[in-house]
């Protein structure tokens, strides 16, 4: 029994979890959806998560560059710079990077938000008061992050871009010229694209497995602590494994 | 509090950390409790992030060496890549995420139920007790936690190019360390060493002066995963040019 009792709670999280997310799509037809509370959302995790993102864009961008010199250089091939920030950075890394931080930052609120009003019984209030705490929670939430995530991601893809093009034509004294041509060899438009919608899948992600985490709080500071804690774990994890069968079946064939 | 004089505070935290580390009065028996639970902690969400990552650069990169018809070159570039950079990187992000947020959670509930003060009272270091212990062990947690991260990372990378791509084992397995110096796995000890320190001090200060019940430690947690994070890859900027600058 030792061995089944955590397969077993794992399973009946991941039961809770699915009808957790289909309750929310019938409320998404049953009410109206709530625009202007998702416009809040949206200011709040869009506008004010951008500084950190971009800054963390712009170090992974930096730190790509040098990498990538100091890989090629022993083969002559220091040109190939920007076809490596290209094809690993703007491909894979920028939009993993981008959906960790909102789930550093956007989902950890959410969860933390949410526990609290759990442990408060502000939820059960909601429900008293015949407002569906489904409609009037995650619906908005999840309508900002669909929003706002694939902006975020294409701005910090371009910010990630220039951070390196700074790092390889200032730090690194290659020809700017250069860089910028085996850049488009690497990426294309059609890469930002992919990594936009990329980045839906992401935010769908990141938002339903946060609020969940909230939504099931255990009580206390421990709790909520606790609720935070996983939030955030849970949807990395899922994101990067999600992001391999998306790259999978874009660039695999 | 203005944006310098949180930095103050927080040199002053980790000041009073490092006196009470260097005159070594902290217990061995708890920093070894810690560092088995951040282990066991964040063992599985490394593993789980650092693998899919490896699968996904060898996809990648297969498909631009197979345009110039070098593909043996991928296991060699692979593995400096995950080596020098994406495992490192990967693994504290995670650590962060599932080490220091549980790190501020049990910190801030402690400190917004007085325990803390409470220990304060009986004439206790609550800093000696409860912090010193949970940075050491998150410092050394992230070196260990990334050589797991490493193997599982390449592991990966081996994974898809052998067994869904179709290219030949032995030479992947002859290529791996081509590029790779033994400075490269020197520099991720050291590298991942400081972010640990990083993440160590940055969650253990902001559960140690949360403040305001439930919703406090919430806040406390969010931030915690954030300034890490920020810090140690603004960290991680200056060290690679700091180690890797001076060999070229």
């Amino acid at each position: 029994m030792r061995v089944a009792g955590p397969v077993v709670r794992a399973l009946a999280a991941t039961g809770r979890f699915g009808l957790f997310s289909s309750r929310f799509i019938r409320v998404m037809f049953q009410h109206r959806p709530p625009f202007r509370r998702a416009l809040d959302e949206a200011y709040r995790i869009g506008v004010q998560s951008l500084p950190v993102l971009l800054t963390i864009a712009a170090f992974v961008g930096t730190n790509l560059t040098m990498q990538g010199y100091h890989a090629f250089k022993p083969m002559g091939g220091e040109k190939m710079v920007g076809m490596f920030v290209g094809l690993a950075g703007v491909r894979e890394l920028a939009p993993i990077i981008a959906a960790a931080m909102i789930a550093a930052k956007v989902g950890t609120e959410m969860a933390s938000r949410i526990a609290v009003m759990r442990i408060r019984e502000e939820i059960d209030a909601l429900s008293v008061m015949a407002v569906n705490p489904h409609w009037y929670l995650v619906t908005p939430r999840l309508m900002a992050t669909i929003l706002v995530l694939p902006a975020l991601t294409v701005l910090s893809i371009y910010g990630m871009l220039v951070a390196s093009y700074g790092v390889a034509v200032y730090q690194l004294g290659l020809n700017g010229q250069e860089f910028l041509d085996f850049l488009q060899r690497g990426a294309t438009v059609t890469d930002l694209a992919y990594g936009a919608m990329k980045s839906l899948v992401f935010g769908t992600i990141i938002c339903l497995v946060s609020c969940y985490c909230g939504f099931y709080s255990k009580p206390g500071p421990r709790g909520v602590g606790s609720a935070t804690n996983s939030a955030v774990v849970t949807s990395a994890v899922v994101c990067v494994m999600v992001n391999y069968i998306i790259s999978e079946l874009v660039y695999g064939r | 509090m203005s944006l310098f004089a949180k930095a103050g505070h927080f040199g002053h935290f980790s000041w009073q950390v490092i006196c009470r580390f260097v005159t070594l009065r902290w217990s061995v028996d708890t920093t070894l409790q810690h560092l088995s639970q951040t282990l066991f902690r964040c063992f599985l969400p490394v593993i789980a992030v650092v693998l899919p990552f490896g699968m996904v650069i060898a996809l990648q990169g297969l498909e631009v060496f197979h345009l110039f018809g070098a593909e043996r070159l991928l296991a060699s570039l692979a593995s400096v890549a995950i080596i020098r950079e994406l495992s490192p990187v990967l693994a504290s992000v995670l650590v962060a995420a599932q080490g220091g947020s549980a790190n501020t959670a049990e910190l801030g509930s402690m400190a917004t139920e007085e325990e803390l003060a409470a220990t304060k009272v009986m004439g206790l270091d609550p800093i000696k007790l409860h912090v010193v212990p949970r940075v050491i062990a998150m410092t050394v947690a992230c070196p260990i936690l990334n050589v797991a991260g490493t193997t599982a990372g390449i592991g990966g990378a081996f994974f898809t190019a052998v067994y869904v791509k179709g290219e030949n084992a032995g030479i992947f397995i002859d290529q791996l360390w081509e590029y790779t110096t033994p400075f490269d796995i020197t520099a991720a000890f050291i590298k991942t060493a400081v972010f640990g320190l990083i993440i160590g001090l940055v969650s253990t200060y902001l559960g140690y002066y949360a403040k305001g019940g439930a919703a406090g430690v919430g806040k406390a947690v969010n931030s915690t995963v954030v300034n890490s994070i920020l810090l140690f890859i603004a960290a991680n900027y200056l060290l690679t040019s700091a180690m890797f600058g001076a060999m070229s």
